[in-house]
């Protein structure tokens, strides 16, 4: 099979293309037994399914919003995994960006909106910074694993999430009630950010697409980008050649914990416009933090691969949820679901790899066919320095 | 408090630490071989619920743990395929499969929350037992204990002190130069992610039939991240491993102990104690400072204060190797 793409080139780039899709069907294929095991008739579950996903204006909007806190997160993961550090802290900097975010519209509800949401993204972005740049300064200074210091600071955010709405912040109403259910009062009409077009659809959308072309040129087409690729391909090369690669390592850290802190505050402000908590951190994330790393990932690390990525999974989870109201299947079964389309497309990378193989044999036919391009050391996804 | 509380106490944190061991040790027979598994989460839910159900089904506590250690050789073998023969990211795979050990424990699962199973019967070792103090905190135990002291000494040894050791250990350094000396450095690897997985799988039953017995989704999620944490903790190291546990058991136990003698500080504050104490212990150990302070100490008191203030991971954790 191989042989007939070393022929035809084109059609091989295309397949490669095509590949994270062809993976995604796959996946559901598999899904599709695991309905009909329970009773359900795929046809119509996946039927509901997109129809769920796309089916309305109003579904595509909900789409649209479920994927920006991905988009989001997944352009920060793009930066922290590129520059060498794996960042799995994702969902705390979405809490800690969302409750400075959330208490810059409290403390000022006189304000324009004009003044008080643009300050309160900010505000977001640098809490976002805050919690990611720790564990930043303790792998580039004291040499702590940041797997383990973001994982412990998704703990403690946590912690500190339900101090915070059970105390000092819950909405004054509900201190007054017995009830007290963790949350802050809901923030002043005037700041929701602008509706895109009459649906759920809010401005948070546009500007991670933006933001998602702003990360691209960052990373391949300035220098602090280039440095931040340089360390994670090769830090002892880097800082042979004069790059700083602690103060890089702390950037690509703190960048990407700002992205995700960005994307708390535009929850707070675009779709729930309070902070809440069910005792844990999912509850107010929606495990955006973890799930923005496997849109990462399918994206390839590409901050403009990201976008459609997000946008399949947003797809997928809103449609999962009309599915399972539709045809009454376990609510476990669409996460399932989700984990499969990921195991595939993560596999279907192998195949992609091997087929860039087989093209490099037909171009160069007499040569030796070099190594896959080099990859950041710990993490061995597609990619190399230029992104094309 | 009294003695007796205390012994209670402690007798509870050395059984909460066990599984958490167990974990541990496998965890490290795999990263020394140069192979991260950071499926942990993921694992031991999915064998915490398979270990669960098929030992109430079977109303057989052993078949439970069968099944868990076959859960987890199954999800480690993932892994493993995925970073040594397709070449894939480890740490891509590893997150990956911990997502789907959640959700797919929570959906396969969910007929069987909350329901009464069996458990891990108790037995004292006789005369050990009755020593004073000792005897009751670690004698008195469950076997799930006593597999964890095995597997603390059992794996220091087979690391320290014998050859397929040394190969293992070879292969997590210098890949290269053990495959030059003959050792098969992917099967190798292969074998002890496999093999760790399995234990990761009974450490997840031992969760399921004997510490925190039952079923409910999300049971024990996080107890995985806390292993792989505790292994850098302990710097690769089953004892230090160990004793990392212990600590995290210790500072947990207290930190309840604290909360009922200050009531009116926040649970928060209290929660967040182990946390916190595990960052700046980590700190402490990566700092520079350390070594400096090391190397103001008199020069015979030098190595072994670094033996255990100072850790480094094996140096090829991670990274792919190549034959030829």
């Amino acid at each position: 099979m191989l042989d007939f793409f070393v022929k035809y080139p084109r059609l091989s780039r295309l397949v490669d293309l095509a590949l994270p899709l062809l993976a995604t069907l796959a996946a559901l294929g598999v899904g599709a037994i695991m309905l009909q095991l329970l009773g359900a008739n795929p046809v119509d579950a996946y039927g509901a399914l997109l129809n769920g996903a796309f089916g309305s204006q109003n579904a595509l909007a909900d789409t649209i919003v479920r994927a920006t806190p991905l988009l989001l997160v997944a352009l920060g993961i793009c930066i922290a995994f590129r520059g060498g550090v794996i960042n799995i802290g994702g969902e705390g900097q979405l809490v800690a960006g969302a409750i400075l975010g959330t208490l810059v519209g409290l403390t000022f509800p006189e304000a324009p909106g004009y003044i008080v949401i643009p300050v309160a993204l900010v505000a977001g972005f640098i809490g976002g910074a805050i919690w990611g740049g720790i564990p930043g300064v303790l792998k580039a200074y004291y040499n702590v694993n940041e797997i383990l210091s973001t994982i412990m600071l998704n703990i403690i955010a946590v912690q500190g999430m339900n101090y915070l709405l059970r105390q000092p912040m819950i909405d004054p109403a509900q201190a007054q009630l017995a009830s007290r259910i963790p949350q802050t009062a809901r923030l002043v009409q005037a700041f929701d950010l602008p509706r895109l077009v009459p649906t759920r659809l809010h401005l948070g959308a546009l500007i991670a697409v933006i933001l998602a072309f702003v990360v691209y040129i960052y990373l391949w087409r300035t220098t602090s980008g280039y440095r931040i690729r340089a360390v994670g391909l090769n830090p002892d090369a880097s800082s042979y050649a004069g790059i700083n690669v602690k103060r890089n390592i702390v950037l690509a850290l703190l960048l990407s914990g700002a992205f995700a802190g960005l994307a708390g505050a535009i929850q707070v402000y675009g779709v729930h416009h309070r902070m809440f908590t069910d005792g844990s951190l999912a509850g107010f994330t929606g495990s955006a933090g973890f799930n923005g790393i496997v849109v990462a990932l399918f994206g390839k690390l590409n901050p403009l691969g990201a976008i459609p990525a997000s946008f399949i999974f947003g797809a997928l989870i809103v449609g999962a949820n009309s599915l399972q109201r539709a045809m009454q299947v376990p609510a476990a079964l669409i996460t399932a679901l989700n984990g499969l389309v990921v195991v595939f497309v993560v596999a279907s990378d192998y195949f992609s790899r091997r087929l860039a193989r087989s093209r490099q044999i037909g171009v160069e036919a007499n040569v030796e066919p070099s190594p896959p391009a080099s990859m950041p050391p710990a993490l061995s996804v597609e990619g190399d320095m230029s992104s094309d | 408090m009294n003695n007796a509380q205390l012994i209670a106490v402690l007798a509870s944190i050395v059984l909460q630490a066990s599984p958490l061991i167990i974990a541990v040790c496998g965890e490290i027979l795999t990263e020394r071989s140069g192979v991260v598994n950071l499926s942990l989460d993921g694992t031991m839910l999915m064998a915490a619920m398979t270990g669960f159900v098929v030992g109430m089904l079977t109303n057989n506590v052993w078949a439970g743990f069968a099944v868990g250690a076959l859960v987890g050789a199954i999800f480690a073998s993932i892994v493993a395929f995925g970073s040594i023969r397709l070449n894939q990211s480890q740490v891509a795979i590893g997150f990956v499969l911990t997502l789907l050990g959640d959700d797919l424990s929570a959906f396969l699962g969910q007929n069987y929350t909350r329901m009464k199973g069996v458990t891990v019967p108790h037995y004292g070792i006789p005369i050990l037992k009755d020593i004073p103090v000792i005897g009751p905190i670690f004698f008195n135990q469950d076997i799930v204990v006593y597999f964890a002291m095995f597997l603390i000494v059992g794996t220091w040894w087979w690391l320290n002190k014998t050859q397929p050791g040394l190969k293992l250990r070879g292969s997590g350094e210098r890949p290269t130069a053990a495959f030059a000396r003959g050792v098969d450095v992917n099967r190798l690897r292969y074998v002890y992610t496999i093999l760790g997985g399995a234990l990761v799988g009974i450490a997840g039953a031992a969760y399921s039939l004997d510490v925190k017995i039952g079923w409910s989704d999300g049971h024990i999620r996080g107890m995985g991240w806390i292993a792989l944490a505790i292994v850098i903790f302990g710097g690769w190291s089953p004892i230090r491993g160990a004793f990392g546990a212990l600590l995290f058991g210790a500072t947990k136990a207290l930190a309840t102990i604290l909360q009922r003698a200050f009531p009116e500080v926040s649970v928060v504050a209290f929660n967040s104690i182990p946390w916190l104490l595990m960052i700046l212990v980590l700190l402490a150990v990566g700092s520079d400072y350390t070594e400096r302070g090391i190397k103001a100490m008199p020069k015979s008191w030098q190595q072994p204060l670094r033996r255990v203030l100072r850790v480094s991971p094996p140096m090829a954790l991670g990274t792919p190797f190549k034959e030829g």
